[in-house]
């Protein structure tokens, strides 16, 4: 007997009883369509996580925060300000330096009281200022213009594409670059570019009066900036997709708190004071980020081998927060691997019911077939062509499973893509179309259903193999 | 004439439970090339047995069977299914076609399990059909036909395979007399054609025409 009959006959068998065989694949669909669900998840969550980190040699750096505990990417947060971490300041970072196997430190701050950019008519809303040293630890992919550099001062800045297109230059980066945009700040923003005298004027006249639970709200401060760059939003190391960058120089005057007001020394100077008593006014600048260290450092290793190691020495020495891209790495993917770990696990156990069903399918065709595989065998069917034939049709009820659940995981990574990339986005992860399908597993989830489809025919083809000629003739 | 066909003490036993019946019981028998051979006797005489040991269908608990030089009782699976498609057409009592195929599907049968490619299959199956006079009807379903014209198609699917012998179990037993004469003498035709024909049937009108009547009574034959 030829492949082709085989086939063919198998074919014609299976589409002879439609609803039976439509049944039994709709069960082994289930299974392969979680399978694929399963494996898409787990590897396009790898792929993902890989390439985050994998930009601009993040390898070779370890993420430190003034938290002990922190996540990759999660450890730029706030400035230290409570009692309970250590702060980055400078000795601390000048002491980093001479750590072994260290050759260079970022210094991270993130200015706050930030809340939108202007440009024209245009109001974005603005999620995060960065500022790091241009000393070449993080690079950033610039799409026009130019990065940041250690000459920059106040007033220059970079944006990302993001904000780019949200401005209207989409195409038009060039456009862009020398253009001024206004930083928006909440009212108590008290940085270089606010006004002290104007703010503590505005508070007497306007603030004294206000009950408890009223807020006083200060007229909003901006602040200027001259775009010298576009950075590629997707090529980002360290920050989200929407993100403007401003030289670090700029944000230790942004995190200044300048106030004006009666001076501290009030008390000395009331002293040999007879009656009331009306200091005056002075301006105290306080540098914050001098006071509170830096956001988080990132401290770049000699070689990508050795960043675990440096992560945990800086842990265990200095009771700061360290992390290497490695085993943060490790760590997100075991939350990946615990889901794939329960998919696959529901996926094998539809598999093997939809195996059991196949068995069932088979058998009770075999047992209606029974005198046409008497005929068979009388006009001379061999055993082993029996046998075949049987294995055949339950190889293919597997494929043909196999085939409409790699179409559904297909059809469902069509509609998880556009629901992930708006998530992400939300979350400035500037990323898209992360669920793929790799041609090898669509190969494997197909190749494994029309095996355990074989498998799961082969006892009822032996069964029918086996089937005495005679007896099988006279079969009612 | 050579003996196509040399039975030499074939014994055939079931077992039913604690007793053991011979359905065959010590046959000798040669039957020559081109032979018309009509095996009688009642029902439950091992005449059906018998022709299914000489068909390949079924194995003999001893003696030996010899066709065409093949001893049949030492033939493995593989060598007596082959043995049954290139010599052997069966046709039944019942036609045992399949319903859900055609006429022609149903002829060609045989020449799937041959290996015949496609296209010279249907051509043969074709060649059968016609020769049994149902040249016009290639797409019918069974269902569609009447008995005389499934039993028509049944005989076109034993010779698609050029056997050289055919072997008839009741062949006219689900047939009016009208048609089970057109059958018995389609039947005959091949027989002069050179084909060794065995019959089996208990309608002594039938054994008459035969060239040779074997009784069996028993699992024996009657001398």
């Amino acid at each position: 007997m030829r492949l082709v009959d085989y086939i063919s006959l198998a074919l014609r068998n299976i589409t002879r009883r439609k609803l039976r065989s439509a049944l039994t694949i709709f069960a082994i669909v289930i299974g392969a369509t979680s399978v694929t669900i399963m494996l898409t998840i787990v590897f396009s969550a790898k792929g993902f996580i890989n390439d985050q980190f994998e930009q601009n040699g993040t390898f070779q750096q370890v993420q430190v925060s003034p938290q002990t505990d922190i996540n990759w990417g999660n450890g730029s947060g706030q400035n230290c300000n409570s009692s309970d971490c250590v702060k980055l300041t400078q000795a601390l970072i000048n002491k980093l330096a001479k750590l072994p196997h260290v050759i260079g430190i970022a210094r991270q701050t993130q200015p706050y009281n930030f809340d939108g950019l202007f440009y024209g008519s245009k109001k974005l809303k603005l999620n995060q200022v960065v500022a790091y040293d241009a000393n070449g630890i993080i690079d950033n992919h610039m799409l026009a213009g130019r990065d940041i550099t250690q000459s920059d001062g106040n007033g220059v800045l970079t944006i990302t594409s993001d904000y780019a297109d949200g401005l209207g230059f989409k195409n038009n980066y060039q456009a862009l670059i020398g253009k001024t945009v206004k930083l928006h700040t909440q009212g108590y923003y008290s940085g270089v570019g606010s006004d002290p005298v104007g703010r503590q004027q505005y508070m007497q006249t306007h603030c004294q009066n206000m009950g408890p639970g009223q807020n006083c709200e200060l007229p909003s401060v901006q602040i200027t900036g001259k775009v010298v760059g576009i950075a590629d939003a997707n090529g980002l190391t360290n920050s989200s997709g929407y993100t403007v960058r401003v030289p670090l120089s700029w944000a230790r005057g942004m995190e200044e708190n300048q106030d004006y007001g009666p001076a501290r020394t009030s008390g000395d100077y009331c002293r040999n004071m007879p009656g009331p008593c009306m200091p005056p006014n002075v301006l105290t600048v306080t540098d914050e980020l001098a006071l509170n260290g830096y956001s988080s450092l990132i401290v770049k290793v000699d070689n990508a081998t050795n960043a675990a190691a440096v992560a945990q020495n800086i842990r265990g020495t200095f009771k700061i927060g360290a992390a290497d891209a490695e085993t943060a790495i490790k760590q997100q993917l075991s939350v990946f691997n615990i889901v794939g770990i329960i998919l696959g696990g529901l996926g094998g156990i539809a598999l093997i019911v939809a195996a059991v069903g196949v068995i069932n399918t088979m058998v009770m065709s075999i047992l209606e077939r029974t005198r046409e595989i008497g005929v068979m065998r009388a006009v001379g069917a061999r055993r082993s062509a029996i046998s075949r034939l049987f294995t055949f049709e339950a190889s293919l009820l597997g494929m043909a499973g196999g085939i409409l659940g790699v179409l559904i995981g297909y059809g469902l990574t069509l509609i998880g893509n556009p629901i992930l990339n708006h998530q992400l986005k939300g979350n400035n992860i500037g990323s898209s179309n992360i669920l793929s399908l790799p041609i090898w597993l669509v190969i494997t989830v197909i190749a494994g259903t029309t095996v355990i489809g074989m498998l799961a025919g082969l006892y009822p083809a032996r069964k029918a193999a086996k089937l005495d000629p005679v007896e099988a003739l006279h079969y009612e | 004439m050579p003996a196509i066909i040399e039975l030499r003490d074939v014994t055939k036993t079931y077992k039913l439970g604690d007793e053991t019946l011979n359905a065959v019981d010590g046959i000798s028998l040669s039957i020559q090339t081109g032979d018309f051979v009509a095996i009688t006797g009642a029902s439950g005489s091992g005449k059906t047995t018998l022709a299914n040991i000489i068909g390949g269908l079924d194995r003999p608990t001893g003696g030996s069977v010899m066709v065409d030089g093949n001893d049949l009782s030492k033939l493995r699976d593989r060598k007596l299914s082959d043995y049954r498609n290139q010599h052997i057409g069966f046709v039944f009592q019942s036609f045992n076609l399949q319903g859900t195929q055609t006429a022609l599907e149903n002829v060609t049968l045989p020449l799937v399990f041959a290996r015949v490619k496609s296209k010279a299959r249907k051509q043969r199956a074709t060649e059968c059909l016609q020769a049994v006079g149902l040249g016009d009807r290639l797409k019918h379903k069974p269902s569609q036909l009447s008995g005389g014209q499934r039993q028509r198609v049944a005989i076109a699917r034993a010779l698609a395979v050029k056997p050289n012998i055919i072997i008839a179990d009741e062949p006219t037993g689900n047939l009016d007399s009208q048609h089970g004469d057109e059958i018995i003498k389609l039947l005959r035709d091949l027989n002069k054609q050179g084909i060794t024909l065995i019959i089996i049937t208990h309608d002594m009108n039938i054994a008459r025409q035969a060239g040779r009547i074997v009784q069996v009574r028993d699992g024996k034959v009657r001398a």
